[in-house]
């Protein structure tokens, strides 16, 4: 990383403090900066042009890149158009299940989204210091994840032209809909959730869309001209803003339970064995997080790759990432178990059946595969060693994500396969359509950030500032001891 | 008199909290000055008045205004246009619950982002005092001031270390821009409820391509008539067809003849009597009797209407299915067989 200062600019970071003469003291602040983005301050100028220049990096990889994804959302979207015309037949659904891949596509991506929020609003609320440069990355998780989670449920009704049924609006045939179904208290949930997380995202991008707006020429400087809506940094503009980001942060954590309790709802209201359970709220709203904050890690590993910003994003954000994914895999262990037990210990016909599929029957590489992956694997995050390895934390994170999808695909298809008359049992087979589909969704979600790393800052700059500005070190006996930055 | 706009950059904070102490000793009110940062410093690090926000408020509006939607969705409508589902409230509560709140969070989120909005202005497009270094890391104090008292701040600004001084008339001309913004925004937003609404009412027809009316159909009377599928359950209830046994039928064999005999002996011969003559022990309570087994009414019947006697009664007669499995009625039929005529 080169200090250099810019030519001609007086040394004007006043939080910047000349090195001690004691050397001890002088190492011990050498390590702090090491460890630690906000004790090891850079000139703003030098930090502005660290998030934006590699946004005009449109290398040879890149285009490879952006044309393979753009080819799987395409091929996605082709295969959409197919199986409008000749209907679902040509997906693997048919009596009993269905509600299949893509209902699992559905789940998983709403989980994905659920994170992003959580990181950057609780992690706010709470005034944690290392969220400061990951927030930007988890909201566009968040956003992203629920776009692609949203096209599911319209890829999955067959007739997406008919969606607006779903709308309460005044209409010829003073037909409403029935608010009385779990499927419509979804839609309303999600739609909340997604447009609030857009909004939420902007108004914490637009002093950055400000500092980008001062940096740059040409379309650039129009278009972050546009979304910054001309803001110069008054007393007013920030005191509205924060007013602002607080009533968001406390506002979205409800709406986020909310939405993946509603989503297993989706199965918890039906009755269903092995879905109807009174746990699949919090067990599903905590497999969200787990498979979210996963998500999170690989968006961040990848944008620290590729947009060279490993000055930002240090061992400390993935330790911290790190905990937070080994505690939520604590907590989904014991949701699991629960969920697992009742239903054991009860020896209902039905669900002893489920239950063999899984452990014993045509299921269980996946069930183990599952447990391996969001059991044991993230167990090894209790180990100092792995945590301090980004690459180790990256590896549990796939698997956890991989894990997840498992979870949901045991959970959907599969236990749809044995209803309560068994002359109605089945199993479901994937078919080329959905895979297509799948494939591009997940294409999409890369793609988006592929296109949003060279459009919008990913490093929310105003925040890593203050916190280099408010945070320091104090002298306490022999040691150096970094104080908070936000008092309360 | 004209007033004028300075602006002056610093690069830290406690300079500018000097300035701004200078600056009110001059007789500057408060509002009269703006301080310009890259982040939110607290009031207090910079000695002002903490601003008043009025973002909550409109977020407090838009949480009644959700949670009016919400219960008009949630019980309106259905107070309105009744749906009745087995003998259940109209207006059952927890659902009511779930709309309300998501429909109220909907609601003060969106106010509070259209608040920040306009409670700042959002956006701004004429053109203001302000300087692209401010987002490097300066502090900018921007000043509105009597002409006459613009040296005299400029002077202050200036021994206090401030650079990149900049001067404007604080002319305020409206700003057309800001108010087409927002015309557009809600003109859009108008003109597609219209839309809507039209589409809703038929107004405006589309017809979506579908190829739902193009397969293969068969209108109501439409001849030749078709057979039923090979495992369709015919309109009258269970009957036997000819060519399509229930089960498979067992060849006519010694052994189960045989074997046939000793069931009939066990399940038969109460009612349709040792010789199957219809004259077993306890056909004297039946009305009409018992059938003559050997008669040529009965052996003229198939195989498998016998076997549908066998399965599911007939008349008098009840059901022996759970007595005798499927090969055995089949057992029972062969050993009939060899009664004809006796």
């Amino acid at each position: 990383m080169s200090e250099a200062k810019p030519a001609g600019k007086r040394d004007r970071a006043v939080w910047r403090r000349p090195m001690p003469q004691d050397e001890d003291l002088a190492h011990q602040i050498e390590h702090e900066r090491e460890q630690h983005l906000l004790l090891d301050p850079r000139y703003p100028l030098n930090i502005d042009q660290d998030v934006l220049d590699p946004m005009y990096r449109l290398t040879k990889r890149f285009w490879v890149m952006f044309v393979i994804l753009f080819g799987l959302v395409a091929m996605a979207g082709t295969t959409w158009l197919v199986q409008m015309w000749w209907g679902l037949g040509i997906t693997g659904l048919d009596r009993p299940v269905m509600w299949a891949i893509y209902i699992v596509d559905f789940v998983y991506f709403i989980g994905i989204g659920h994170a992003g929020t959580f990181i950057s609003a609780a992690l706010r609320v709470l005034k944690i210091e290392w969220r400061r440069p990951i927030s930007r990355a988890a909201e566009l998780v968040t956003v992203f994840g629920l776009i692609t989670a949203a096209m599911f449920p319209l890829i999955h009704i067959g007739r997406p032209w008919k969606f607006y049924w779903l709308l309460p609006y005044p209409n010829e045939r003073q037909i409403w809909p029935s608010y009385h179904s779990p499927l419509l208290w979804d839609m309303t949930a999600i739609m909340t959730y997604l447009s609030c997380s857009i909004l939420f995202a902007w108004i914490s991008i637009i002093p950055d869309l400000a500092m980008a707006r001062d940096h740059t020429q040409g379309w650039r400087h129009t278009f972050y001209e546009m979304l910054a809506f001309g803001w110069r940094g008054t007393e007013t503009e920030w005191a509205n803003h924060e007013t602002a980001l607080n009533i968001f942060s406390y506002g979205i954590i409800p709406v986020m339970f909310s939405v993946h309790t509603i989503v297993s709802w989706d199965f918890a209201m039906a009755l269903q064995p092995a879905w109807h359970s009174t746990i699949f709220g919090p067990y599903f709203v905590i497999g969200a997080l787990f498979s979210g904050v996963g998500a999170v890690i690989i968006a961040l590993a990848l944008i620290r790759k590729f947009m060279h910003l490993d000055y930002f994003l240090r061992q400390e954000h993935f330790d911290g990432m790190a905990k937070f994914l080994l505690l939520l895999s604590l907590a989904w262990d014991y949701f699991y178990f629960n969920d697992v037990i009742v239903p054991w210990y009860g020896q209902d016909p039905v669900e002893k059946t489920i239950l063999a599929i899984l452990t014993g029957g045509t299921m269980a590489p996946l069930f183990y595969l599952m447990l391996f992956s969001n059991v044991l694997l993230p167990a090894t995050l209790f180990l100092k060693r792995v945590r301090n390895s980004i690459p180790a934390v990256i590896v549990v994170a796939i698997f956890v994500n991989i894990g997840m999808y498992i979870e949901r695909y045991l959970i959907i298809p599969v236990s749809l396969g044995q209803n309560w008359l068994p002359f109605d049992w089945g199993y479901y087979v994937l078919h080329l359509p959905e895979t297509l589909i799948t494939l591009g969704a997940f294409g999409f979600i890369f793609f988006a950030f592929l296109a949003v790393s060279r459009l919008f800052p990913l490093i929310p700059v105003w925040e890593v500032y203050e916190g280099q500005v408010l945070q320091g070190l104090r002298r306490i006996g022999r040691a150096l001891v970094p104080t908070r930055s936000e008092p309360d | 008199m004209a007033k004028t706009l300075v602006l002056g950059l610093f690069h830290e904070a406690s300079p500018t909290a000097d300035t701004l102490d200078q600056l009110r000793g001059l007789g500057i009110a408060d509002d009269e000055i703006t301080v310009l940062s890259s982040i939110p410093y607290r009031a207090e690090i910079l000695g002002r008045p903490r601003p008043k926000g009025r973002v909550g408020t409109y977020a407090g509006a838009g949480a009644i205004l959700g949670l009016a939607t919400g219960l008009f969705l949630s019980v309106g409508i259905f107070l309105l246009y009744p749906i009745e589902q087995g003998g259940q409230p109209i207006v059952p509560i927890p659902p009511t619950l779930i709309i309300l709140f998501e429909v109220t969070m909907l609601g003060t989120m969106w106010a509070a982002f259209l608040g920040l909005l306009r409670a700042n202005r959002f956006p701004i497009t004429k053109s203001q005092l302000y300087d692209p270094r401010i987002t490097e890391g300066h502090l900018g104090v921007l000043v509105e001031v009597g002409d006459a008292h613009a040296d005299q701040v400029e002077s202050i600004l200036r021994t206090n270390g401030a650079h990149h001084l900049k001067r404007a008339e604080a002319a305020t001309p409206p700003d057309f821009r800001h108010r087409a913004f927002w015309a557009t925004i809600i003109g859009a937003v108008v003109v597609g409820a219209i839309l809507v609404t039209l589409v809703a009412y038929n107004v405006i027809d589309l017809s979506f391509p579908t190829n739902m009316a193009d397969q293969a159909s068969i209108a109501s009377q439409q001849g030749p008539r078709l057979a039923a599928p090979a495992q369709a359950v015919p309109i009258q209830g269970p009957v036997s067809i000819d060519d399509q046994p229930a089960t498979e039928p067992l060849a006519s064999t010694p052994d189960s003849i045989a074997r046939g005999k000793t069931l009939f002996d066990i399940h038969c011969a109460l009612c349709h009597g040792q010789d199957a003559k219809g004259d077993g022990k306890l056909s004297g309570f039946f009305n009409p009797k018992p059938k003559d087994l050997t008669s040529a009414a009965v052996q003229e019947l198939s195989d498998q209407e016998i076997y549908m006697v066998i399965t599911n009664g007939f008349g008098p007669m009840p059901s022996l299915a759970e007595n005798l499995s499927r090969t055995e009625r089949w057992d029972v039929i062969n050993y009939i067989r060899t009664l004809k005529g006796k």
